[in-house]
């Protein structure tokens, strides 16, 4: 995965140091603190917090636990609890920098805050191309140089992608972040030392499959992803190629049952037989555990440059064989689209075992369009 | 070539001979292998590798062109960075991996941008039919690229993020009786270091090239590059695109897809947005993909006939046993010659070379019959064995510390002369880490006896110019007869030390050759195939005798007691 979130804490530790006074609970009780004014959040990488009531400013360490409690209630676990700073709303400032393809392009609002959104006029732009251009934003911006030097530095050192503070209270040359959101370049995973590491990343409660699917991934050279969209779906996709899969979930969408999609993911870059047995595997239960009447596998990809179709196909055809008689009980059918290396055995093998199995839709080669095995299976379901 | 994908570097190959020209394929630096074997057509070729880039000998340093980065995103940043730093005057490259984080790919941007076509990182490379395969781009089987026409220059260019839709709309093209001029797969990533930008401006400036075709997807802005050239009329030709991804609409959240760009993160990044923003400036930018491929269609025919493709060779190729050296005895010269001119691979240059073979291969013929080689195959000889048996007895005895030692001692003078050791701290480190010196010492000979068959020997030294080799090697001798009177050079550091010097001198091999030869064991060769001669002739003789078989004499076996 590319742009990851990671949690508030981490990135003010990385930012701040040592100094940094917050504390990261996921207990309801438990490492509290005993006495102070606290702001208290929800700290897993969710968007529009504030406006959500996921962040309680000024707290009594009394008022604490319930708070939590509330929030556990509605599906979250990991909380962050910061020491509050008394400050008035028009000391608040807005400040973020991203890396762009000719360096680092800040953005600089005098009007920080949660309604930032609703003046754009007043954000400046500048773009950090070369160490000396700090000093122009500092001049523009009020900003300390300092703050400003180290900020970018810890940017760089830790494979930052984004970096947003809102706000961010300037008093002097002392600069306090208050809300601090930071996604990483997860592929600077393996260069980072001491900064971030994958149990930093911050997001949205994953599906046990989707779990599994990551972790298969981390194993091999080629690619692996699965989001699962409508666990109740009629749709569901064993597709291949980063293109080719979204065409394809594309034609789904255009013809109006983007709803009914259960599952994206694609696999690509020559996964082994036994990896793509996995990684099929997991689709397949998905299938199974849907509630939909009538359900459909997908199994399509444009026309592979290196991924052997043959040894993919073995690998599904194994993973499809373990729940054969399910998925004939449920009357589900395959419908396939394919081309690439060994493309002419692979086909033949999966149309062999589909209709031995009873689950044969369609099975389709590079001479049809790539839309060929969707189109099917959406035919088939509005029979 | 750096890194080693056995798949994409033979299909490669296969593009080339497909094509008609010669192997693009010039150096791996990968493996810790000498070469890798690869088919050029039905018959088989190697290509040869190194461990870096800095140690690419000169003469192929100036054939190369263009780098094919196949290393993973963890290392190719830093390689690439060496290729151009080693080849200035290249064209360009392509980086295959995916997972360059995005702080090294802009930095690949600044650096190399604008003065490369340096594509990816992520994707499948470039493809021009009939002149250059930069990756796995159209396929790796010779059928995928005949199906490809891969072979004939055609008329349409091909641009595109995602590298199985780069071969699907390569396909989709050649389906519609329509061939490409050339096409680029920019990868998926979010920073690409060939633009849109430039890939747009290249189909512009090519004459061949009268439309695009391109594949984009959600995410990033960079298809508002291309409204921009065209606004400002700097792209004029017809265009065909699919922005995949209205699928995204379908779903509350926006859903990351599987290239690391393909997330919408503002309103302008989305698939309709890019689409409605390129058919506003005139491109046919279909909503569905099977619309697209009809416009496909209508694109121009292409402007030569396909060339013949027999791609069906290819397909059942097995590898062999490769042998390349041809071995053709010239009967007007002498067997020494021929001997030499076998080993060697040719003709040796110079009759010191020959001659100092000649009188190696007399001296060692035989050294009595006390020595472990000749005894073994006595022995077995007396055992009843054949003549094939008893000489292999003999033979397997050589090695370390019988005859075998020519091509280890020949190893140690090498390395030291090179690194300029004197023979003092030589024998140290020796010493110390336990080691025997080879070449060094003998049972029978020592200082004040010395071995009669080295004063032949050096006179060989007389006829070179400079004797480096010999000289470390008397000096290793001084250092190592102060401590033990029977730690002199032997025969076999003797012929280490002189065969070394004749052929650096004589037949002008370079350092690296020699450490080939060393390495592959040539030197052992110059004791293995005279003293066959003398485990022949002991052997022959214990037949005539027929004594019976040996039992050692009971005086001759201390048994220990418990």
């Amino acid at each position: 995965m590319p742009r990851q979130k990671i949690t508030e804490y981490r990135a003010k530790k990385l930012l701040i140091g040592d100094g940094y006074k917050g504390i990261a609970v996921s207990s309801t009780t438990k490492g509290l603190p005993k006495s102070g004014r606290f702001v208290v959040k929800v700290d897993q990488g969710v968007k529009r917090r504030f406006k959500q009531g996921l962040v309680a400013l000024d707290q009594k360490p009394g008022a604490i636990p319930k708070m939590l409690k509330g929030w556990q209630t509605r599906g979250f676990s990991q909380f962050l609890i910061e020491p509050y700073l008394v400050h008035k709303p028009s000391e608040e400032r807005y400040l973020s920098l991203e890396r762009v393809r000719e360096g680092i392009r800040a953005l600089f609002a005098g009007n920080g805050g949660i309604e930032i959104e609703s003046h754009p006029k007043s954000i400046k732009k500048f773009v950090i191309k070369k160490p000396a251009d700090v000093a122009v934003v500092a001049k523009q911006t009020k900003l300390p140089v300092p703050f400003l030097e180290h900020l970018i530095d810890v940017f760089d050192q830790n494979f930052f992608a984004f970096l947003e503070i809102n706000p961010l209270v300037v008093r002097g040359n002392t600069v306090h972040l208050l809300d601090a959101a930071v996604m990483v370049d997860s592929a600077g995973a393996f260069f980072v030392r001491d900064g971030w590491s994958e149990t930093d990343t911050a997001s949205r409660v994953h599906h046990e499959a989707e779990e599994r699917v990551q972790a298969l991934a981390k194993t091999t050279p080629a690619s692996l992803k699965l989001t699962v969209l409508n666990p109740n779906g009629s749709l569901f996709f064993l597709l291949s190629g980063g293109g080719g899969s979204i065409v394809i979930a594309d034609q789904a969408a255009l013809r109006g049952c983007g709803k009914e999609i259960g599952n994206y993911g694609e696999y690509s870059g020559g996964p082994t037989r036994e990896e793509t047995h996995l990684y099929a595997r997991e689709v397949i239960q998905l299938l199974i555990n849907s509630k939909a009447k009538k359900k459909t596998l997908i199994i399509a990809g444009g026309v592979a440059n290196f991924t052997d179709v043959k040894a993919t196909f073995a690998g599904i055809i194994d993973a499809l064989r373990e729940e054969a008689e399910r998925l004939r009980k449920m009357k589900v059918k395959v419908f396939i689209r394919r081309g690439g290396p060994n493309e002419v055995e692979g086909l033949a093998e999966m149309k062999e075992f589909l209709k031995r199995a009873g689950l044969f839709g369609s099975v389709h080669g590079s001479e049809a369009v790539i839309t060929a095995a969707v189109d099917d299976a959406i035919d088939y379901l509005k029979l | 070539m750096i890194g080693h994908q056995p798949a994409i570097i033979q299909s490669i190959l296969d593009f080339d001979y497909l094509a008609g020209r010669e192997p693009s394929i010039i150096v791996l630096i990968a493996t810790n292998r000498r070469a890798e074997k690869y088919f050029f057509g039905e018959k088989e070729m190697l290509i040869p590798c190194y461990p870096s880039i800095d140690q690419l000998p000169l003469a192929d340093r100036k054939k190369v062109n263009w780098m094919l980065n196949l290393q993973s995103g963890r290392r190719a940043y830093e390689t690439t960075g060496a290729f151009f730093a080693a080849f200035p005057k290249a064209l360009g490259g392509h980086i295959f991996a995916e997972n360059v984080p995005e702080r090294q790919a802009t930095d690949l941007i600044k650096r190399f941008g604008d003065k490369y076509f340096l594509i990816g990182p992520a994707g499948v490379g470039l493809l021009v039919p009939g002149s250059l395969k930069l990756g796995a781009i159209g396929g790796i089987t010779p059928t995928q690229l005949a199906a490809a026409h891969a072979g004939t220059p055609g008329n349409i260019a091909i641009g595109s993020t995602s590298g199985g839709m780069t071969n699907e709309l390569i396909h989709a093209v050649s389906e519609a009786g329509k061939r490409i001029s050339f096409a680029a797969c920019v990868g998926g990533d979010r920073f690409p270091v060939v633009s849109l930008t430039k890939l747009f401006t290249m189909a512009e400036e090519d004459k061949q090239t009268k439309t695009f075709v391109y594949f984009g997807e959600l995410g990033g802005v960079d298809e508002y590059e291309i409204v921009e050239l065209i606004k400002s009329k700097k792209f004029t030709k017809p265009l065909v695109a699919y922005i995949a991804g209205v699928i995204d609409e379908a779903f509350t959240d926006h859903v990351q897809f599987g290239h690391a760009k393909a997330l919408v993160q503002t309103q302008n990044e989305s698939a309709r947005a890019k689409r409605d923003a390129l058919r506003a400036v005139g491109v046919t930018a279909p909503e569905t993909f099977p619309a697209f491929l009809k416009a496909l269609k209508k694109l121009p025919a292409p402007p030569k006939k396909d060339p013949e493709m027999n791609s069906e060779s290819l397909m059942h190729r097995e590898k062999s046993l490769l042998s390349t050296r041809k071995i053709n005895p010239d009967p007007s010269v002498s067997f020494t010659e021929n001997i030499l001119t076998a080993l060697l691979g040719r003709k040796p240059k110079s009759r010191i070379t020959t001659t100092f073979t000649g009188k190696v291969f007399s001296l060692l013929i035989d050294h009595g019959g006390h020595v472990s080689g000749a005894v073994n195959t006595m022995i077995t000889a007396r055992a009843g064995k054949d003549l094939v048996s008893s000489l292999a007895a003999g033979l397997l005895t050589i090695g370390p510390r019988f005859g075998g030692a020519v091509n280890a001692a020949a190893a140690a003078w090498l390395r030291a002369v090179e690194e300029g050791v004197p023979p003092r701290e030589f024998v140290e480190t020796e010493t110390k880490a336990g080691r025997l010196v080879s070449g060094i010492g003998h049972k029978k000979y020592r200082g004040g006896l010395p071995d009669p068959r080295l004063r032949e020997l050096r006179t060989f030294a007389d006829q070179l110019k400079k004797h480096p080799h010999l000289d470390f090697a008397e000096g290793v001798e001084k250092v190592t007869t102060g401590k033990n009177g029977s730690l002199i050079l032997n025969v076999d550091g003797a012929i280490a030390a002189l065969l070394l010097d004749i052929l650096a001198e004589a037949e002008g091999l370079k350092h690296k050759e020699l450490v080939t030869l060393i390495e592959s064991e040539f030197f052992n060769a110059f004791f293995v195939i005279p003293r066959t001669v003398g485990f022949i002739a002991h052997f022959l003789e214990q037949k005539q005798n027929d004594e019976g078989l040996f039992r050692l004499p009971d005086n001759l076996l201390f048994e220990r007691e418990d």
